[in-house]
């Protein structure tokens, strides 16, 4: 038997594990050490460190009921449970407890895709679907609609959109939490609630208007550790007739000023429907002392230096890509006044980089360089592995933080973190920006982590100290990893953590045995508030 | 210009397109290089992926299932690439051509080495859970690529 977790003894644990075994099979309940060590984090900046979180054993249901048995067994207890769906949320936490001794709820099996509306373009799916699941169940069955997908694209629908993460594709889509409609949660005292449209039985809109009647409570679900969402439905998009995918490049550091200028005036009037990127290829991978010391300058680089560097390597300094979707007559019209919207900048140059006209065949599908951007899952992201001068580690954290679109703010941020990656003796990884949300850019650092605590503990002192000053800058994270959820939640502080204060409340009254991931973005049961 | 002639651009298309630069502010919308349909039709990923499903992988001869399994699990990195295949050409780094990159060419796989990665992971390969791999899949996956 697995040790139980803080505050249970060892015959309740073992009680109510048999207990639990009866609803979902033993098959089901995974107890052996080697077993229980599947739902360690894989990228954990802990690993292998007397801190890092491990589960005490994993309960994966088939169904709902199930899981309304175990939440009721788990209440009679105070046992903690730990839910995920594909548990890929690698970078994040994966599918590790943030409370250790929790036991992982793994919705895994439960897999179904319910319903996919092709005249309404709706989806309602389980919490196992993932995102390679779902294009195949629609290229399967000749559905002309699309998923958007994280990238990597290893996750699902429910758990990546909960986590508020985000893709490519169109404004209704690529946002993945916005892009929900209607969801189905198991509360922590075992009850099923239905949100929005749901919660009227015979109604036919479930997964086309969000609101129902009432307070809209889909955001409580979200980030959060107030129940078990068991069903989600989402929009998808209609297959357009092409796509165009395009890079504008400008020549000079500072040309990201009017760039972003732009892009954002052309975004916010849908001219361009895709997500952003602007990164920078000369900042990307090299290990090029100078380059090193610019980037490491904290900002005392001027930008005559930036430009007599940047002019020696006979490359732009910023590249921006996105995609068209819909008619071509229209894409090629929206296309033109991008380039009539940016030709004022200086040595500015726009390529098409890809055009298509759809369906693909399955081997023009599997061709495609940049899945993601037309809603194809991949794992390509994983090939920067294998570039040139790559510094390999095991896994990375995503350090996220969220800036206003502007050239200023991307420079500044570049600066202040490059500086903190070069006193810390490492390569800044910072690239650029990319905008699944249509006012703010949010900044991905790749920040490594290894099997060895050495190296972790200052991969730990980088990225509490980019929380930090970034957060001092303006600039708090979107989202971030289990381990962090406390110092993240921290930097929303306002008026003295009220919103931690109002999140507890909302904890205590909606699960007062604290059974639900305890800990999960630092919303912690009474029992076990400045305890954990 | 007619829809049928904005045709799927991929593969070799695109990489002549990436080089294609157009400063012409005002371009005749004709001159949008949307090019003729040229790629070949890829020998695997996605196509076994669309007939992936729970039940291949809960049927058929224990190679066939491991097929199944190895399409729906370990493809998106492992493909014979040179596409979808991060984690090839991540062991065609290691290997310098001393073995093979993709593992449906080794012939020296073992089923306790991939019940190894599958369970441990390597570099930033995480190991599969038992919900996602079961122990059978994992044997029919061995089955499939120790034949």
């Amino acid at each position: 038997m697995p040790n139980p977790p803080p505050g249970l003894s060892q015959r309740d644990f073992n009680t109510a594990l048999g207990r639990i075994e009866e609803v979902v099979g033993r098959e089901w309940v995974f107890k052996s050490d080697a077993d229980v060590a599947l739902y360690r984090d894989a990228y954990s900046p802990l690993w292998g460190e007397s801190e890092e979180r491990f589960a005490s054993a994993a309960v994966a249901p088939i169904s709902v009921e199930e899981i309304r048995a175990v939440v009721r067994i788990a209440n009679e207890y105070r046992l903690p449970l730990y839910p995920i769906s594909t548990g890929r949320n690698l970078t994040y936490g994966g599918s590790a407890p943030v409370y250790s001794g929790s036991v992982v709820l793994d919705l895994k099996r439960m897999n179904r895709i319910l319903d996919v509306n092709e005249r309404d373009k709706t989806c309602l799916v389980e919490p196992g679907v993932s995102y390679f699941d779902m294009y195949r169940h629609l290229r399967t069955n000749n559905i002309r609609l699309w998923i958007d997908t994280a990238d990597p694209g290893w996750g699902g629908l429910i758990g990546n959109a909960l986590d508020r993460g985000g893709g490519y594709t169109g404004i209704d889509y690529r946002d993945h939490f916005d892009a929900h409609c209607g969801m189905e949660v198991v509360l922590a005292n075992g009850d099923l609630v239905r949100l929005g449209m749901g919660a009227s039985p015979q109604a036919k809109t479930w997964q086309l208007f969000k609101y129902g009647l009432g307070p809209w409570l889909d955001g409580i679900f979200s980030q959060s550790n107030f129940g078990i969402v068991t069903k989600m439905g989402f929009w998808l998009m209609e297959e357009p007739e092409a796509a165009l995918q395009v890079s504008v490049t400008v020549p000079k550091r500072r040309d990201v000023v009017p760039l972003l200028d732009g892009l954002h005036s052309l975004m916010c009037a849908h001219t361009i429907p895709s997500q952003t990127t602007v990164a920078s290829p000369i900042m990307n991978g090299s290990a090029d002392p100078e380059l090193v010391r610019l980037r490491t300058s904290g900002g005392t680089a001027s930008d005559a230096d930036w430009d007599r560097y940047t002019a020696a390597q006979g490359r732009p300094f910023w590249s921006s890509a996105f995609i068209y979707y819909g008619a071509q007559k229209v894409i090629a019209a929206q296309w033109e006044h991008t380039k009539d919207r940016l030709a004022s900048i200086a040595g500015v140059q726009f390529r098409e980089t890809a055009s298509y006209t759809f369906p693909l065949s399955d081997g023009q599908a599997e061709a495609v360089p940049d899945k993601p951007r037309l809603g194809i899952p991949s794992l390509n992201l994983f090939s920067s592995r294998n570039a040139p001068g790559a510094q390999p580690s095991e896994g990375h954290l995503d350090f996220s933080p969220m800036i206003p679109p502007r050239g200023e703010e991307l420079i500044a941020l570049a600066d202040t973190t490059g500086k903190i990656y070069g006193d810390l003796g490492l390569i800044p990884t910072f690239v650029g920006g990319l905008m699944f949300h249509p006012r703010t850019m949010i900044c991905f650092h790749a920040v490594p982590t290894y099997r060895n605590a050495a190296d972790n503990q200052r991969t730990r002192r980088l990225f509490e100290t980019l929380v930090r000053t970034c957060t001092d800058r303006g600039w708090p994270i979107y989202r971030i990893h289990a381990h962090f959820q406390a110092l993240g939640m921290q930097m929303f502080g306002f008026n003295d953590g009220a919103l931690h204060r109002l999140h507890e409340t909302l904890k205590d009254a909606i699960d007062p045995n604290g059974v639900v991931s305890p800990g999960r973005y630092s919303i912690w049961p009474k029992h076990l508030r400045g305890r954990a | 210009m007619s829809t049928r002639r904005i045709a799927a651009n991929v593969g070799a298309a695109s990489a002549a397109i990436v080089g294609a630069v157009v400063t012409v502010v005002g371009a005749a919308l004709a001159a949008i290089p949307f090019s003729p349909a040229v790629a070949q039709d890829a020998p695997f990923p996605i196509a076994a992926w669309s007939r992936t499903t729970a039940a291949a992988e809960d049927a058929g001869a224990p190679a066939e299932r491991g097929a199944a399994v190895f399409n729906n699990w370990c493809s998106a990195c492992h493909s014979r690439g040179p596409l979808n295949a991060p984690g090839t050409t991540s062991l065609q780094n290691k290997y310098q051509g001393a073995l093979p990159a993709a593992l449906e060419d080794r012939t020296d796989l073992t089923a306790e080495v991939i019940e190894l990665y599958v369970r441990n992971g390597i570099a930033t390969m995480p190991f599969f859970r038992k919900t996602e791999i079961s122990d059978a899949d994992l044997a029919a996956l061995a089955a499939y690529l120790v034949e």
